[in-house]
């Protein structure tokens, strides 16, 4: 059984910051910003459907192709599985932590228990680290606790094979094969070209810039979708929500790829990607306005024609300086030799 | 003994803080240093917006950019946490 004792460290995003923490303690020495722009998990989506019971947009690629897309492009291997049992789920679970190996899985974030209960919602793509057991439960290292904390069995049972939408069914992973050498430069381009490519040139009306201008032009109908001002307040509210508060590390993303673009540009000696990252970061800034902007005027339900009007030019201005920035970011990723 | 440098900061940061949020009803020595910012004992009333309008205006003024809400859960604790913050990475 290995000794070696779990280091914790807080991240902005489950996701990202488990695949972080878990290649680390193999290893890897991959920075939880890094392990997001390898994997291009940087996107924009605007959804208006029937599925949906209000227009949404999401800001990161969907979950799993974070581990997904950053194993393909650097050659680390993961095992996973889910289960349909969950006595099968907690049997394995326990075997690989009675070897010593730590193990991530998908959770429903509401049974989180040692976090506070002001922040846990039923969400069922909450990734955390099980690292031992100890007693009748386990020490989870979780990307949003200050430290390593205990979590009771039963507690496991129900956030792993809990229902819904992304039910986790017991999903977990962990590295089986980190490679001697990994291509960074390589990795890191084609992190790059990936996620500059679904934002610009993608022919898709909901994704990337398209799917910003989209956004910028629809929420102009958004009070005749709304069943009453409370609604209507509440779901531009929640445009600060999603931008900021759930685990995006600030600014829906965007300040997270500036950091990787400034982490991939000391570590490739490369300093165009320097000057990306202030772009992205200043166009995180911006966003953040429109984050504050949304939550002053859905506070003060100030939600006529003229203000959602305002909302919708400052969101178009974050698609003319996205497109911008991101066909730049295409035509560099073209040009280097990788 | 507390320096003055640091005092002169504390009084700074919420000189900003209710110029920022328009609070008008409290006077700066009102806000103990230590008290909390946030939560439900806290003696401003402040919420989330608030925490994101005080990161905002103290990225403006000291060039300090806070990032997460799990840094600024921390760093926005009270008055000190904002202080010890600035004093280890301010820029203007």
């Amino acid at each position: 059984m290995s000794s070696k004792p779990f280091e914790h460290r807080m991240a902005a995003h489950c996701e990202s910051g488990t695949v972080s923490a878990i290649l680390r303690h193999a290893g890897m020495d991959i920075s939880e910003p890094m392990v997001f722009g390898i994997s291009g998990g940087i996107f924009f989506g605007y959804f208006e459907s029937k599925k949906f019971p209000f227009p949404t947009f999401v800001v990161r690629s969907r979950p799993g192709r974070i581990r997904a897309n950053l194993a393909r492009r650097t050659g680390v291997k993961f095992r996973s599985e889910r289960f349909r049992d969950p006595s099968s789920g907690e049997r394995e679970l326990d075997r690989l932590l009675s070897l010593g190996v730590p193990v991530a899985c998908q959770t429903d974030f509401f049974y989180m228990n040692y976090l506070p209960d002001h922040v846990r919602v039923h969400i069922n793509v909450h990734f955390v680290i099980l690292t031992e057991i100890e007693g009748d439960g386990y020490i989870v290292s979780d990307s949003y606790s200050p430290g390593l904390a205990l979590l009771d069995r039963d507690s496991l049972r129900k956030a792993r094979f809990a229902g819904g939408s992304f039910a986790p069914r017991g999903f977990l992973f962990y590295p089986v094969f980190i490679p001697e050498r990994i291509d960074f430069r390589k990795a890191v381009w084609k992190g790059i070209k990936s996620a500059a490519f679904q934002m610009v040139r993608l022919p898709v009306p909901f994704v990337g810039v398209k799917g910003i201008r989209l956004f910028s032009k629809r929420i102009a109908a958004w009070p005749a979708l709304a069943r009453d001002t409370e609604h209507l307040s509440h779901e531009v509210m929640k445009i600060n929500v999603l931008l900021e508060d759930q685990g995006t590390g600030g600014a829906g993303f965007r300040f997270m790829y500036a950091t990787f673009l400034r982490e991939a540009s000391a570590m490739l000696g490369d300093s165009d990607l320097r000057g990306m990252s202030e772009r992205i970061m200043e166009i995180g800034d911006r966003w953040r306005e429109v984050s504050l902007f949304a939550a002053r005027i859905g506070k003060r339900r100030d939600l006529d024609r003229a203000r959602l009007g305002e909302l919708g030019s400052m969101i178009n201005a974050r698609a003319d300086a996205e497109e911008s920035f991101f066909n730049d970011l295409l035509d560099l990723s073209k040009k280097k030799k990788y | 003994m507390e320096n003055i440098a640091g005092a002169e900061l504390k009084s700074e940061i919420k000189i900003l803080i209710m110029e920022t949020l328009n609070i008008t009803d409290m006077a700066k020595e009102d806000v103990a240093d230590d008290a909390p910012l946030f939560g439900k004992d806290n003696a401003l009333g402040l919420d989330s917006i608030d925490a994101l309008e005080i990161v905002m205006a103290l990225q403006e003024r000291y060039g300090v950019r806070i990032d997460d809400k799990n840094q600024s859960r921390f760093i926005l604790q009270n008055i000190v946490s904002i202080a010890d913050f600035i004093i280890q990475n301010r820029t203007k």
